[in-house]
């Protein structure tokens, strides 16, 4: 029995006991093959999937490696049908590989050639396939190099995409660190470097080929599109969540690249431009009129040589399969995390690619890029005549009716009155809801029905600092840049949604100019299904580290000065 | 030229013994003398046993004893050491080990010397060994009359189509029938070589490679290349600390379980299917409630089973519920369970693994079946064991290994690979392999000594040391860094859930574990305080909270057992009810203004309000729930059916046994030279068998009356025997002695006098040529009238050698008795 900092468990979990000396080292190691599961204050928990190994594999790590790491870190015997499954599982990438042929074009290419059989007996491959060659070596059909490699990975045989990418059209694209393109107020160019972790992960992902990469909130995600762009130097296709999103993508550009405005166009509901640089919006490519996808064909409008998505774990099904038509061009995905809601992390490693970088949140946080957080989880009991309401209530009129409370406004209330002066977002789901909160409190209100430019004008009066609060429904979770928000109060969100919860943290996190802590708020009703969602959402972020206080609400005066 | 049984004779006492301690049923029961015991020597069913015994090397032997002696011109003689080593081919370093395989052999009287000298006996196989390795010993074919000359196969061979070598190839090394091609170019080169005379026909279908081809083929020999054990140092090893661990995990993993099942089928029982056992449905349920799959559910089911911790409790719709004997076993420490659960394992002939198997009407058998029971379970868990222990430490075969390791051990006998699996996984499961080699604690079970003791001395020096505390985190979970404290994890059990286990313990804390927590007793602050204690870095106020929160809202309900209740819509009526002392026996209790609930049945309330000078009218219960707090079933048990190992195993060791049994045999032998010769049997049964077919001059006979005076005939015959004092030397009528007579006659191909209760009861003697002896008959040849004839065994009623002169043994009608004692017998 060593003393390692690590525990391996028999369900492939990892525990890795942070206070231990060889914790970072440990850490480190462990961090190419294990996801992190969740990151509490004492002990980190990370799993060994068979995606994790194969992200490794695909990284270059072998199975040895793995486990050497396991065994020099672990405080117990390491169990050996662990070992052996973490060697078999990783021996099972790569032993298939698309290939380019000279004559026959794209080959699924084996180095075991009872491997190929077996995957070609399979009803899943029947179709994607054409005539066999010799032992090792079949004719894949160009348009279902995505189909099969997912098909492969259901199978348990992901195949190692070697083919390559087609150049695309050459766009000149630099990144302009001079500054000249963003002149501050006082019209003096304002320069500016790439992070560290930003250029390592464009690198990481550059010598991958495609891949994703996963960066915190407000760690600057966009510029690692724009450094990606950079090296590509080709015309690029980027799709995000929604119009507000595509336009700050567009800003971002003109101010840190060399493009123009002329060169970046908007595809969205209200605009079709395609120009060398398009942002499209996941909705217009999505949108089915009479059975078939109209705006699909920007896809193969230009010899696009990058493809961007822009918060992969929100990727809607269509555009996967959409996705599995273009693994001829290099593709670049960006999240915050990799956990789906609706668990399709395996679809978005065969199409999209493997993981090509990670930074965990708390350490870029540590690193002074994203600003600290407070979290705090008011429970609000609720008066008599709301609980009979409540018990009383059909079960799908119960969430609403709790996460609506009227007394939530009260604390609503005291909580800005706190934290008067400081840039506030008001967060929830209901618009009545919102509607009333942002009379009782005095604040404009942004909802789907308000239209981009009036958004447009607040967010930019918000940024200025000419209005300190603003209250949004669920339009503000994505891609909105707030830079200065710094208190946030979440009165309602879409039941138990995780991520949706780290994108609404994730608005706090970019750095303050005065380095101030920023307070997360839950306004939550004591004893409903409220609580529990709200319980469900959080148990993601104390994962993150980011612990709750619990309060009540009549308590809360006190507990709000306590961290100051 | 010594028989057999005169071998036996001059056995020294020391080599009886062995011969006793290694063939143990030869001395169960005891025989009486030593012609009984060689007898019972060469009898199918222990010859059978004591093949099944020898390894691969002595098989391989005796196989090539019996093959070489089929093709000598003297079958009555031998076969001489050195030939054997020659004919399994063993070279100049082998033949030692083919020597010793022989000397093995000898020693277990499977194979007896008939001349020659200590350094090369000439050897022969006892009677009945040939006729049990079967036709075809060594794929050689029995020799035929029509068999090539050896001397000419060469030249035949030599002139053989090559086409025709192939078919020859394929037969060489036995099995020496092959079917017949239809057609093509096989067809003909097999026509070719049966033209040539290379092939014989053996029926429509088949042919044969005649013995003399397939030995020309294969250079004289009898077998390809010596056996040899199959090679220590090719199996994969496994770290001992690795061992260890995984053996310790394994263990507490299977006694959580065992205990969870207790638990669990405290609280709901599961029925008991109509032919018995266990529905498949609950053991699904049992299997999800316990987290592991049905096959490990199975096992840990059937655990419980044979150790009696559970059982069927034989009310009228019978549940499995766990015995008291599971709150005996509740109360032992880690160590002393698991040992216990050990030996329950090793010892049963339950055999877990065929739970979900079909039996031949194709139903399914059911967990705690009465259909489980395989008596080869225990000792194959034994001779598995065995062959792990051996293979030496950190040794970790799979079962294709161990199987092949046991075919080198018992060849007779080799178990199926997935019963050998089956073993290897139950073994896994149950801890006594740790990483697939044998655990230190495991090796306890190979002896002959009660292995609890050493069991859990194993585990406990295997178990890592006890962790007492508990990082505490603000996502509501816990982790214990190692194995937990009994304290500690009493505490987890009770007031969290566990999320995974391994090196260390993860928990989760939820609002439903801490309830559960205060329903058992805690209060918030207890709870907290107990938490604290173990928590190095205290506890974090979101769990603080829902602790607090959990116990502001515990017992906001409030629940109560009652009988039968009273209400009205005017509480002036129910005013001083529950005060009236007169009432005091009947529990009444106040529940509201308007409600009353009582202890008492309905019957009683009514009559006492009835008393009390009110109008009270029953209610139908509409709908009215009783809460009961739960209750744990438990039923007298029966203790588990090995009690022996309570009792220690056998009394006197084995080898003192035997040496006992040595000495009475000697006597008995010595009493039979020394005796005279007053032969009465044949009388005896005269006289029985007259009586028994006595009814006859009555009317017709009945078929059962015939049968009764066979069977009466010759018990007396047999009866008369040992009774009637001193008989000749060399006859006998004990029935074991008489087969093993006919047998070592049939294998001598001396004659012998055979008396036999004739079909109508009477007693016929005649002197016969003893052919073979098998399965309850005996076939001889008449030579007085030439004729083969086929004996019921059981229509034995004596055999007597036929001495040299050849004249019939004396037969003293003086000495006969009354036939009337014989009833008295």
């Amino acid at each position: 029995m060593t003393d390692g900092p690590l525990i391996v468990q028999s369900d492939k979990t990892l525990l890795l006991e942070v206070d231990h000396d060889q914790a970072e080292a440990c850490r480190r190691a462990i961090a190419p093959f294990a996801e992190l599961e969740r990151a509490p204050e004492h002990v980190h928990t990370y799993r060994l999937t068979p995606l994790g190994l194969w992200n490794a594999r695909a990284a270059g790590h072998d199975a040895e490696q793995v486990v050497d790491t396991l065994l020099e870190y672990s405080r117990y015997p390491v169990p050996h049908a662990l070992l052996v499954d973490v060697a078999e599982t990783m021996s099972r990438y790569g032993r298939l590989q698309l290939v380019a042929h000279p004559v026959h074009g794209l080959v699924l290419h084996a180095l075991d050639a009872a491997v190929l059989a077996e995957v070609l007996r399979s009803k899943r491959t029947a179709g994607l396939v054409g005539e066999r060659i010799d032992d090792t070596d079949v004719v894949v059909h160009a348009s279902e190099r995505g189909t099969l490699k997912q098909a492969l990975l259901k199978l348990g045989w992901p195949a190692e995409d070697l083919a390559g990418y087609v150049d695309g059209e050459a766009h000149p694209i630099d990144l302009d660190t001079s500054g000249e393109s963003d002149l501050g107020t006082d019209g003096a160019p304002r320069p500016w470097q790439l992070r560290p972790y930003q250029a390592e992960a464009a690198d990481g992902f550059w010598h991958g080929g495609s891949g994703v990469v996963v960066l915190p909130c407000g760690a600057g995600k966009t510029l690692v599109g724009a450094a990606a762009m950079a090296r590509s130097k080709t015309t690029t296709l980027i799709l995000v969540t929604n119009t507000v999103s595509a336009r700050q993508w567009r800003d971002e550009l003109i101010r840190r690249t060399s493009l123009t405005p002329d060169e970046i166009g908007e595809y969205s509901g209200s605009r079709k431009e395609i120009r060398p640089v398009t942002i499209a919006t996941y909705q217009v490519l999505t949108l089915k009129r009479k059975g078939v996808y109209p705006h699909l064909e920007l896809l193969d409008a230009r010899d696009w040589g990058l493809i961007v998505y822009d918060e992969v774990h929100l990727l809607p099904a269509p555009i996967f399969r959409m996705t599995a038509d273009l693994q001829a061009r290099r593709r670049l995905g960006l999240t915050a995390t990799l956990v789906r809601e609706d668990g399709r992390e395996d679809e978005v490693f065969s199409l999209i690619g493997p993981k090509r970088y990670d930074a965990p949140w708390k350490d870029i946080e540590a690193q002074g890029y994203i600003a600290p957080a407070d979290c705090v989880e008011v429970r609000l009991t609720l008066p008599e005549r709301d609980r009979m309401l409540y018990a009383t209530a059909e079960p799908e009129d119960k969430y609403r009716l709790a996460a609506s409370a009227p007394g939530k406004t009260e604390v609503v209330k005291r909580l800005v009155a706190q934290h008067r002066g400081e840039p506030l977002l008001v967060i929830g789901q209901y618009i009545d809801q919102l509607e009333e909160l942002a009379a009782d409190i005095d604040a404009p209100v942004i909802t789907g029905s308000t239209s981009v430019t009036e958004r447009q004008r607040l967010f930019d009066a918000f940024r200025a600092g000419e209005i300190s609060t603003l209250v949004v429904s669920k339009v503000a979770n994505f891609s909105i840049d707030l830079p200065e928000a710094s208190v946030a109060i979440q009165v309602s969100g879409s039941f138990g949604s995780r991520q949706e919860e780290a994108q609404r943290l994730g608005r706090l996190l970019r750095p303050k100019g005065d380095g101030r802590t920023a307070h997360f708020y839950a306004v939550v009703a004591r004893d409903t299904v409220d609580q529990d969602f709200a319980a469900h959402r959080q148990r993601f972020l104390a994962e993150q580290g980011y612990a709750y206080r619990i309060v009540d609400a009549e308590d809360l005066e006190q507990a709000t000065e306590e961290p100051a | 030229m010594a028989t057999f049984s005169e071998h036996l004779r001059g056995r020294s006492d020391e080599e009886l013994v062995r011969l006793l301690l290694r063939r143990p049923d030869l001395a169960h029961p005891s025989p009486a003398t030593l012609a009984s015991l060689a007898a019972r020597a060469t009898s199918r069913p222990s010859l059978d046993r004591a093949l099944a015994g020898v390894d691969a090397a002595v098989l391989q032997a005796v196989e090539a004893v019996v093959a070489l002696l089929a093709g000598s011109t003297d079958p009555a003689g031998g076969v001489r050491a050195r030939d054997v080593v020659a004919a399994v081919g063993a070279s100049r370093a082998d033949a030692p080990a083919v020597r010793a395989a022989l000397a093995t052999a000898t020693d277990l009287a499977l194979l007896h010397p008939v001349g020659g000298r200590a350094s090369d006996p000439v050897l022969r196989p006892a009677p009945g060994v040939a006729e049990l390795l079967g036709p075809a010993t060594a794929g050689l074919a029995a020799p035929a009359p029509h068999d090539p000359d050896p001397a000419a196969v060469p030249g035949l061979l030599a002139a053989a189509p090559a086409a025709g070598r192939a078919v020859l190839d394929a037969l060489t090394w036995g099995p020496p029938v092959g079917v017949r091609p239809a057609a093509g170019a096989a067809a003909e080169a097999v026509t070719e070589l049966l033209r040539a005379g290379l092939l014989a026909r053996a029926d429509e279908r088949h042919v044969v490679l005649p013995r003399t081809v397939a030995l020309a083929l294969r250079d004289g020999r009898t077998h390809r290349a010596p056996a040899s054990p199959p090679a220590p140092e090719d199996l994969p090893r496994r770290d001992a600390a690795l061992v260890e661990a995984e053996h310790a995990a394994a263990a507490e993993r299977v006694v959580r379980l065992v205990a969870g099942l207790i638990r669990l089928w405290g609280r709901t029982p599961p029925p008991v299917l109509r032919a018995g056992g266990l529905g498949v449905r609950d053991l699904r349920r049992t299997a999800v409630a316990l987290e592991v799959t049905e096959a490990e559910a199975a096992f840990v089911v059937e655990l419980a089973g044979v150790g009696a911790l559970v059982r069927d409790d034989g009310e009228e719709s019978p549940h499995h519920v766990p015995t008291t004997v599971a709150d005996e076993w509740l109360a032992l420490d880690l160590p002393g369970r698991w040992a216990r659960l050990a030996t329950w394992w090793a010892a049963t002939p339950r055999t877990p693994s065929l739970v979900g198997t079909r039996d031949e009407r194709g139903s399914v058998r059911p967990a705690l079946g009465p259909d489980l029971g395989r008596p080869w379970s225990p000792r194959l868990r034994q001779a598995v064991l065995g062959l792990l222990a051996e293979a030496g430490p950190g040794a970790a075969p799979d079962a294709p290994a161990v199987r092949e390791g046991l075919a080198w051990r018992t060849p007779r006998s080799v178990p199926p690979l997935d019963a050998v699996a089956a073993v290897l996984r139950e073994a896994g499961w149950l801890g006594v392999l740790g990483a697939g080699a044998l655990a230190t604690a495991g090796r306890a079970l190979l002896g002959d000594a009660d292995p609890r003791p050493a069991l859990a001395e194993g585990l406990a020096a295997a178990l890592p040391p006890a962790v007492d505390d508990l990082l505490l985190q603000a996502d509501l979970t816990g982790i214990v860094p190692g194995r937990p404290s009994q304290d500690l994890e009493a505490l987890v059990d009770r007031a969290a859930r566990v999320e995974s286990r391994g090196g260390a313990v993860t928990v989760r804390f939820t609002p439903e574990s801490v309830r559960d927590a205060l329903d058992a007793g805690s209060t918030a602050d207890d709870l907290l305080a107990e938490l604290a204690s173990h928590a190095r870095g205290g506890v974090p106020q979101p769990l603080e909270y829902l602790v607090r929160d959990a116990a502001r809202r515990h017992g906001r309900l409030r629940a109560g057992a009652a009988s039968s209740y009273v209400r009205t819509e005017d509480p002036a009526l129910l005013a001083g009810l529950a005060e009236d002392p007169r009432h005091a026996d009947l529990g009444l209790v106040r529940l509201a203004p308007t409600v009353l609930a009582a202890q008492a049945p309905l019957h009683e309330l009514l009559a006492a309000l009835r008393a009390h000078g009110l109008a009270p009218v029953a209610e139908t219960p509409d709908g009215q729930v009783l809460h009961a707090a739960p209750t744990l079933r438990r039923v007298a048990a029966a203790r588990p059916r090995f009690a022996a190992d309570d009792a220690g195993r056998g009394a006197v060791p084995p080898a003192e046994r035997a040496a006992a049994l040595v000495g009475v045999l000697r006597r008995a032998e010595e009493a039979r030279a020394a005796g005279g010769s007053t032969g009465g049997a044949g009388a005896v049964v005269r006289a029985a068998a007259a009586e028994a077919a006595a009814p006859r001059a009555d009317g017709a006979p009945t078929l059962r009356d015939r049968a009764s005076g066979v069977a009466a005939a010759t018990a007396a015959a047999r009866a008369a025997g040992p009774r009637t004092g001193p008989r000749p030397s060399r006859g006998t009528a004990d029935p074991a002695e008489a087969l093993g007579m006919l047998r070592e006659a049939a294998a001598g191909h001396t004659e012998v006098w055979l008396d036999v209760v004739g079909s109508r009861g009477a007693l016929e003697r005649r002197r016969v040529l003893p052919v073979r002896v098998d399965g309850g008959r005996v076939r001889v040849v008449d030579t007085a009238r030439d004729a083969e004839i086929v004996v019921a065994a059981h229509r034995v009623a004596a055999v007597t050698p036929v001495d040299a002169a050849g004249t019939q043994p004396p037969d003293d009608d003086a000495a006969a008795a009354d036939p009337r004692e014989t009833d008295t017998a």
